[in-house]
């Protein structure tokens, strides 16, 4: 039963990535035909019908050949190759930290319910919430490298550490080198990555919290909280057991759904702090009208968007008793 | 010994327009070994005093009570968790819709082996504390008639039909081998076979451990049966109780003249095509609440001393509240 | 001033009443009710009340500070940006730029949403199936990075960008209506009055539709609130309105190299679209809050 649930997934997937390329394909019918033959992306006899064309694109998606950037006459598979780890690593980094401090503060402010605890974390949420990232990025530029010194602005490695690129990963390429102190670059690397990370975990930490506190009291509503109360569980118990396992099954579904902001959010933060990573090129080529790479970054971008929505989905299958009745 | 006392219970619900009493001085005492039935039509209030003696009632209500004993012990007096503490060791619920008061996402066997309280399990070393609970939690399935307990416990309760569901909240509730079991309507979802099962089974809890039972319910048939003593209630007031045989035989309260009246069961000479009995109107909403007696506005000998709460009196262990009670059946001739 | 009663009446007060009773009595979402309606004024009458004209530039006056500081005028409260136009003029302008266009982008959505939602929510079978899955599709691509790509297709400008912020709209909206129809549909009420012999039309305009006010309305205020933020992020990124246009995500990437010498020109935009989005957020949860109350005793 579960290969047919898989299968069905699957089969989901497959089409879905027909929609999308068939998307970033119509993009070619919008861009300039002239820049995306130069680039090699449109076949070179146009005269053939649209659904041809199609499947010729798809095969040239298949087996690599991604275009040459208008901007720097690479390849664009390689250029994005080498920038993805990048985005993934900040976005994963934000994640994380909103997984870890979102759940807690808003289970927190779930159980205070209307007293100061939780005032304090519902407005806290809802004042991170309303706020415009580049905004919020500023002001802490302006505070932490500005006035204080403590974190640098840009980058994602002090020029003085020459790290080689091996997989993109910076803590794996670290520690895969040969530096002479492995610990110092980490930790600059971290310092790094400090400002950034809490700038695009913001967004998705409000949400969490405001989430995981609403899914919480609805929780606590219900009848079989009473019953477990009734039954002598202590208020810890039945917390625990009943109330924050039901609370946050739908938090695994949330996290697909969020995902989307979290990459728009990533590109603009990538803007700001000059992070080497897919956003940042992907804005540089709308600036300088490249037209294959934007066409390719859209493709990327949203096929990682879908990857992670079909893995959330699944992992909230395999949680949920009540998502297997389906 | 008086397990429960019960004296002039009020329950009072604040809303923006005043305070609504939904439970008007109601008074219920309870034995070792008694089964009670609590006989009221929805919204009576049944449901509310259950919760009330479970302690589970939402924070909007207001309990105040004259005498409210436990075995002896003043529950509105102590403090809290002393409360909690006494409450769940001695007294369990089962529901109305079991499928709902159980977790969804938990299976049956690890409901069922945390309602297995602690102090069954001393001597047990703690390595051995989770098989000794299974084997009890087997134990206990077989007892409420479930044979089938491998299937059942690796089960959620979505995948079980109510009746399944019922039995094992029983079983959940006799884990604890508690004093008095509150039944709230336990049978309103079930099939006439799984009730009379279920009735079977508390009656063989009652005899054989000693337990009390509060049955809780709308249809009067069944706790005829089933029940030793009977208290009526009207509307959050309490309008008769006594011993079953002798409310039902001779009512006092024209309300419970009008409820055995409208059940053909016990009019054995009701002719053919004949009209039931029915008191004309409907109970009123809570934002109207009659003072006095609430049955005055349906009550076919209402008087106009009738808006003064009558006063509870008793004759012989049969406890009724009106002005104007009916006579006795069999007592003129 | 409560009603005179001089009669003991039973007083319903309608649903609109009863929800508005609630609403009010949270400080914080009145606040920033009130804070939102002076907001829509000045987005709507702007161009007439501005004290100095916000396209003037006045090389005399350059990076004048605000008046609260030590040299500043109060001819100018706000002080002026690196070409010498008055700041508070260019904020209330850009009031009606970005407050104004983030609204009318949520009503065209909102419009188009109920249409294709409506359709969407009352076929069945192969047909509804199918635009599921579109619509999925539409959900998974981030809303900025379409409303980018379609900037990207037709050119920067500030039109453009209320278009692509329309369409980036769109899916969500869709979504929302036909989850909630087809939820509704479920209902028994809905199998009555198909017995009674409703067709499909009727059955949307009396029965369904009353009961879409209280998600949409939700709704609108999450949309709002991001498109608000995805048209400043798209003035910020250069790619939507142009200078000297006072839109004021355009405002902070312009006074971005004078970060240092006149930081108010940075901080005061962000400000203002901070205090936008937050009296939008704070309006949409008072507003839930509110419906739940109504629904309890």
């Amino acid at each position: 039963m579960i290969w047919r649930y898989l299968a069905r997934r699957a089969f989901l997937l497959v089409f879905v990535m027909f929609a999308l390329t068939g998307f970033v394909f119509s993009l070619n019918f919008m861009f300039p035909t002239e820049a995306m033959l130069t680039a090699g992306v449109l076949p070179a006899n146009t005269s053939a019908n649209v659904l041809s064309q199609y499947i010729t694109y798809c095969q040239q998606l298949l087996l690599g050949h991604w275009g040459t950037s208008l901007a720097t006459q690479q390849p664009i598979l390689g250029e994005v190759l080498a920038l993805l780890p990048a985005t993934i690593e900040l976005a994963a980094a934000a994640l994380l930290f909103s997984l870890f401090a979102g759940i807690p503060l808003g289970l927190l402010a779930a159980v205070r319910k209307d007293r100061w605890l939780d005032r304090l974390i519902s407005g806290a949420a809802l004042i991170g919430f309303s706020m415009p990232v580049f905004w919020w990025a500023l002001l802490l530029i302006m505070v932490f490298s500005l006035h204080l010194g403590w974190l640098p602005t840009s980058g994602r490695l002090s020029v003085l550490y020459d790290v080689p690129h091996q997989t993109g990963f910076l803590v794996l390429d670290i520690l895969r080198s040969e530096l002479a102190d492995k610990t110092a670059a980490l930790s600059n690397a971290f310092i790094h990555l400090l400002m950034p990370m809490l700038v695009l975990a913001c967004y998705p930490t409000t949400v969490m919290v405001r989430f995981v506190r609403g899914s919480m009291l609805n929780v606590l509503e219900k009848n079989y909280i009473k019953t477990a109360r009734a039954k002598g569980l202590s208020r810890g118990q039945v917390l625990w057991h009943h109330g924050m396992r039901n609370a946050l099954l739908p938090v695994t579904r949330q996290i697909g759904l969020q995902f989307s902001s979290l990459l728009t959010l990533a590109m603009l933060t990538e803007v700001i702090f000059s992070w080497p990573g897919i956003g940042q090129w992907l804005i540089d080529s709308i600036y300088q009208r490249n037209y294959p790479a934007i066409q390719a970054g859209v493709l990327v971008l949203s096929t990682l968007v879908i990857l992670v929505n079909i893995l959330t989905e699944i992992l909230h299958t395999v949680f949920d008793p009540l998502a297997r009745k389906l | 010994m008086q397990l429960l006392d019960i004296r002039n219970l009020t329950l009072e619900l604040q809303t923006p327009d005043g305070a609504i009493r939904a439970v008007d001085r109601v008074n219920l005492t309870l034995k070792e070994g008694e089964v009670r039935g609590l006989v009221g039509e929805s919204g009576s209030g049944k449901s509310l005093i259950a919760k009330a003696i479970m302690g589970v009632l939402h924070e909007r209500w207001r309990i105040t009570a004259d005498r409210f004993h436990w075995c002896g012990e003043d529950l509105l007096r102590l403090p809290y968790q002393k409360q909690r503490q006494i409450i769940s060791r001695d007294i369990a619920m089962i529901y109305q819709e079991p499928s709902r008061s159980m977790d969804p996402t938990a299976p049956i066997g690890e409901q069922l082996a945390e309602s297995i309280p602690d102090h069954l399990l001393q001597g047990v070393s703690w390595w051995q504390r989770s098989y000794f609970r299974r084997k009890k939690a087997e134990a206990l399935l077989h007892k409420v008639g479930i044979r089938d307990h491998k299937a059942v416990l690796s089960s959620y309760p979505y995948q079980l039909s109510e009746g399944v569901c019922q039995k094992i909240s029983i079983a959940m509730a006799i884990a604890k081998d508690p004093k008095l079991l509150i039944a709230d309507e336990p049978t309103t979802a079930l099939e006439s076979t799984t009730q009379s099962q279920l009735f079977r089974m508390l009656a063989s809890f009652n005899q054989l451990r000693g337990m009390s039972v509060l049955l809780i319910s709308h249809e009067l048939e069944t706790v005829a049966r089933n029940t030793d003593t009977l208290s009526v209630l009207y509307c959050g007031q309490l309008v008769e109780a006594g011993e079953t045989k002798d409310v039902l035989q001779s009512p006092r309260h024209h309300y419970t003249d009008a409820l055995v009246r409208s059940v053909p069961e016990f009019q054995p000479d009701l002719g053919f095509k004949q009209p039931l009995y029915a008191l004309p109107g409907s109970i009123p909403t809570l934002q109207h609440l009659p003072i006095g007696c609430r049955l005055g506005p349906r009550c076919p000998n209402a008087r106009k001393e009738c808006v003064k709460t009558p006063v509870p009196e008793r004759q012989q262990n049969h406890h009724y509240s009106c002005h104007f009670p009916l006579q006795q059946r069999g007592s003129d001739e | 001033m409560k009603k005179l009663r001089l009669y003991y009446e039973e007083y319903n007060r309608r649903p609109y009443q009863l929800l508005w009773r609630h609403f009010v009595t949270q400080q914080f979402a009145l606040f920033g009710l009130l804070s939102l309606l002076s907001l829509l004024l000045i987005a709507i009458f702007s161009p007439l009340f501005t004290p100095h004209d916000p396209y003037l530039q006045n090389s005399a006056l350059l990076n004048q500070v605000p008046s609260w500081q030590n040299g500043g005028q109060v001819a100018y409260p706000f002080g002026t940006d690196d070409l010498g136009r008055d700041l508070l003029s260019r904020l209330m302008l850009g009031c009606s730029y970005t407050f104004g266009t983030a609204l009318l982008a949520v009503f065209g959505s909102l419009a188009a949403g109920l249409l294709l939602g409506g359709l969407a929510g009352m076929s069945k079978g192969v047909k509804s199936s199918i635009f599921n899955h579109l619509l999925d599709l539409a959900l998974t691509i981030p809303s900025l990075l379409f409303a980018i790509v379609i900037v990207a297709v037709l050119g920067p400008g500030l039109q453009n960008t209320l278009w692509a912020v329309m369409l980036a709209l769109l899916p969500q909206f869709v979504h929302a209506v036909r989850h909630e129809i087809q939820h509704q549909l479920k209902q028994d009420y809905v199998i009555a009055y198909r017995l009674d012999g409703a067709n499909n039309l009727q059955i949307l305009w009396s029965v369904i539709l009353p009961g879409l006010w209280e998600p949409l309305t939700l709704l609108f205020t999450m949309a709002l609130s991001t498109a608000i933020l995805d048209i400043a992020a798209i003035g910020f990124l250069g790619l939507g309105a142009q200078a000297p246009t006072p839109e004021w995500g355009t405002m902070i990437a312009d006074a971005l190299d004078a970060i240092y010498l006149a930081p108010w020109t940075v901080a005061l935009p962000g400000l203002l679209i901070f205090i936008t989005v937050l009296s939008i957020n704070l309006v949409g949860d008072g507003l839930r809050v509110a419906m739940k109350k109504r629904r309890e005793i």
